[in-house]
Formats: structure tokens, sequence, C-alpha cells
């Protein structure tokens, strides 16, 4: 089957394992554009039935910047339906949209592995923590800085780094908007390996190659245990 | 904001005040801060205290060099004695503690020195606990044929899992602020002479560059995490983001849009 073109997605499939790259440089920022093709590529990854795994990375130096702020700001305030005290009755469509690409991301019956070298924050550590197992490199960067433009994390960011690293992590890390390194994310639980980046590609084919033969999601902790620890 | 103290107020030998945007519950009996009953403060009471809206957060301590020792098992059992409804007495008490884990500002358990029974209920209830190194921890429930009634049996299961939570309350043993941590029981072990001063910075930390509806939102975001499925949560949070931005774009054009 041909994979079809993305403009914002580099998409190719080696042996049954599918490796997906954000593709907007230089940090891969996630625009509109981004969010719709990502949506559809899942979709064509989903229904293709010719992949056995799936490697999430960003092409170049970083995973990715996170959500492009101003734009997104831009079309919630145009398509946001609220009442006269500023009340929000309708969330738009596209947002919607969004997490539910996150939800089928992780419901995929096949291996979904980020692989994050460089940044990886906001919108894309929570691509990050929707994919069933992340492997990074040492010098990554991770972060949901959303607070200090007076916002907060909007696609599950808060759901999942408070079930996997607890309350006071998730509740320091989303207030301060700081930033966190590798060795802290591994502590955490948030990431699952930390390797040399040079080498981070090729961990994330290995790995993807054992976890593959008999995949189920619910053996996550057996297979971490069993292939990177 | 910088609000002057306000004066402190104290029910129960239990003392609240505010120094500039935090608020500060001193559990005020020592030496080892017992409490009098299972609602240590009345529910109207800490409802009053904690509705200041310039509020951001909350640190819990004990007066001296204790948190707590928990409740005096013997004023239970009289009460059981006196025929109290001691059903109704439990409920009151639970909802004191969950009126402190909703807040939808940060609340920081600050602990030296013994932190038992009642008083590790209240600390469970907190969203952060930062204790000294020679921090102690107990459920001494047992003991006196009881078990913790105040919640704490399920807090410290989601915190430490079925086994070590399992442990610790049938067991009724003591543990120490490093054993405390490994369980997931506190968050950060500080010297012992730090703990107000750590927590308080802490909590200033946290909050000072932040307005009240991020805090809000975030802390509404991060109780979902743990009271909804995950597809209502995500929901939600798209929900509270969505809020926040259609402020934060009106706020950047100046101008409103409905």
């Amino acid at each position: 089957m041909k994979i079809p073109a993305y403009s914002t997605i580099r998409l190719v499939l080696d042996e049954g394992i599918g490796l997906l790259e954000l593709n907007s440089p230089p940090s891969n920022a996630m625009n509109m554009e981004f969010f719709r093709e990502f949506g559809e590529a899942l979709y064509f990854i989903s229904l293709c039935g010719e992949f056995r795994a799936l490697i999430i990375s960003g092409h170049g130096r970083h995973y990715s910047s996170g959500a492009d702020v101003p734009v997104l700001l831009k079309e919630i305030n145009e398509n946001a339906v609220t009442d006269k005290t500023g009340k929000l009755l309708h969330i738009p469509d596209f947002l919607s949209k969004n997490y539910e690409s996150f939800l089928l991301l992780e419901s995929l019956s096949i291996p979904v592995i980020s692989a994050i070298r460089g940044v990886c924050l906001g919108s894309a550590l929570e691509l990050a923590l929707f994919s069933h197992f992340r492997l990074c490199g040492e010098e990554a960067v991770f972060g949901l800085p959303e607070a200090s433009f007076n916002l907060a994390p909007g696609l599950g960011g808060m759901y999942k780094l408070c079930s996997m690293s607890g309350l006071a992590f998730a509740l320091e890390r989303v207030l301060k908007g700081s930033t966190f390194s590798a060795e802290d994310a591994l502590n955490h639980g948030i990431v699952d390996k930390v390797v040399p980046k040079k080498v981070l590609i090729q961990a994330a084919y290995d790995f993807a190659r054992q976890v593959m033969q008999d995949f189920r999601v619910e053996k996550r902790g057996l297979y971490i245990k069993k292939y990177l620890s | 904001m910088i609000h002057l103290n306000d004066s402190m107020e104290t029910i129960n030998k239990i003392s609240w005040e505010i120094r500039n945007d935090i608020g500060i519950l001193t559990l005020d009996n020592p030496p080892e801060n017992y409490l009098f009953q299972p609602d240590f403060v009345p529910l109207d009471t800490l409802k009053k205290w904690t509705s200041y809206d310039y509020l951001k957060g909350i640190m819990i301590c004990g007066a001296g060099k204790h948190f707590s020792g928990g409740g005096k098992l013997e004023n239970l059992f009289r009460m059981i004695r006196d025929r109290e409804d001691i059903n109704e007495k439990m409920g009151k008490g639970k909802a004191v503690l969950e009126h402190i884990e909703n807040l939808d500002i940060p609340v920081i358990a600050a602990i030296q020195g013994i932190c038992f029974g009642g008083g590790l209920e209240i600390a469970l209830a907190s969203h952060i606990r930062i204790c000294a190194e020679n921090a102690l921890f107990a459920f001494p429930e047992v003991n006196q044929g009881v078990i913790p009634g105040l919640g704490g049996t399920v807090r410290s299961y989601m915190k430490s899992g079925f086994p070590r939570a399992m442990k610790l309350i049938l067991s009724g043993d003591m543990i120490n602020a490093e054993d405390a941590q490994e369980m997931h029981l506190v968050d950060f072990i500080v010297n012992k002479h730090k703990v107000f001063d750590h927590s308080f910075t802490f909590l200033q930390k946290l909050t000072r560059d932040r307005p009240l509806t991020v805090i809000n939102a975030v802390m509404k975001a991060l109780k979902n995490a743990r009271s909804l499925s995950m597809e209502e949560a995500m929901k939600e949070e798209t929900r509270i983001f969505c809020e926040l931005a259609v402020a934060e774009a009106r706020r950047r054009n100046g101008s409103g849009k409905q």
C-alpha cells in the first residue's frame, strides 16, 4: 500500500516498523496542519494493516517544541463559543479531534515508541506520553511550559504526568512550567530508558523488533524489564 | 499583591494565619499536637478560612517539634461509651479531609517529628508532603483494635500499593522519612531545621508568578486525574485549557469578543 505524502510529517515503513517523524524544521513546532495530518496518518496506520510497530520521533535535532501558541490562541478565540460572561459553551472541533488522535494513538494494537532527542515540550510531551514506550537521548529536555503563558496543558498532559509520576511532581512541573532533564524523567517514570543520542533511533528499532513479536499493552512493564533495563 | 499578616485565629487548638498569600494551618496542641476529634477543625471554620480569594496556597504544620500524634483514641472510645454517634463524627472528619484534598490551591504538609494516625491522615490528604529527615510515620490504630478511619487506608493504598500499605496498617510499626519516601508517602526530605522555611518558600515559588485562574485550573485538572476516567479527565482538561486560552487570547487582543 502506498504511504500518503504529508507536508509536516515524514512517514516511512521498513520491515513492518513505521517511523513517523515530526517535520517542521527547525524545532518541529506542532501547527494546525500538523495536527490535521497527524490524525490522518494515524488513521492510515491503523487501517493499513502493514504496520507492526510505530516509532515517533522528530526530524533533525529535536523531537518538538510543541504547539505554536499564538496561532493556537487565535484559532481557539475564533472558534470557541462562549456566553456573555465568557463561559465556554463549546470546545472547537479541531481541539476535540486533537485529543481524540492521542486516544487513538494509545489504543493502537501495535507498539508505539517515542524516540526523543532535543526538546520535547508542551503538546509534544503530551504526544510522547500517549505513546506506549519512551526512549530518550541523554541531552533531551522535557517540560510543560503552558502555565508560563497563562495556560495549562490541554491534551492529557496533566492527566498522564499525574498518573505516571504522582501529584507532587505533576503539580510542581506544571505550575512552575520549568523544564526537566532525561535523568529526572527516568527517575519519575516518565521515560523508560535513556541512551546516548547517536544510538537513539537504532535502539528504538531494536526495541521495536523485540516487542512487536507478541505485543500486548498490559504487558508494558514486562517488556521494559525484559528489554530496557 | 502583598497583604500584611492577618491576625491569628484559633479554634480547638488549631491556629490559622495568612502570610502574604499563603495560609498556615497549625496543629497547635504541643508537644504532640494531639487532635481532639475526627473533625479536628470544624468544616465551616475551615471553609471560611480557606475562602479568601487572594489565597494561593496552604501549609499545614505542627507547633513545636512534632507534626501530630493523631487523635487520642481514649477520647474516641469515651465518645462511643457516651453513645455519641461515632459514625457521624467520623463522617465529619472525612468531610474535613476531603475539603482539604479538593481545594483548588496547592496544600503542603510540612512534617517533622511524629506524624501518626490522624496526623498521617491529614498529611495524606494534602497535595505535597515535605518532611524532616527525623520525621516518623505510623498508623498505630491496629494496636487498639481499630484501623485508620478517615480515608487513610485508601490514600495510603493509592500511594504505596497494596503490599506496602497493608504492612504499614496491619503492623502498626513506625517508619522513618527515607522509608516513607520510598513508599511514596512523602515527596521531599529536607534538613530538620528547615522544614517550615523550605515548605513555605516552595509554595511561594510554585505560585508567585501565576494568576489564581491558572492555579485553580491546574488543581482542577489534577483532581480530575485522580477521580475521573481517562477519557473524561482528558475532555475536561481540554475544556479547561480552552477556557484559559479564550481568556488569554482576549487579554492579548486587549478586548473581548462574545
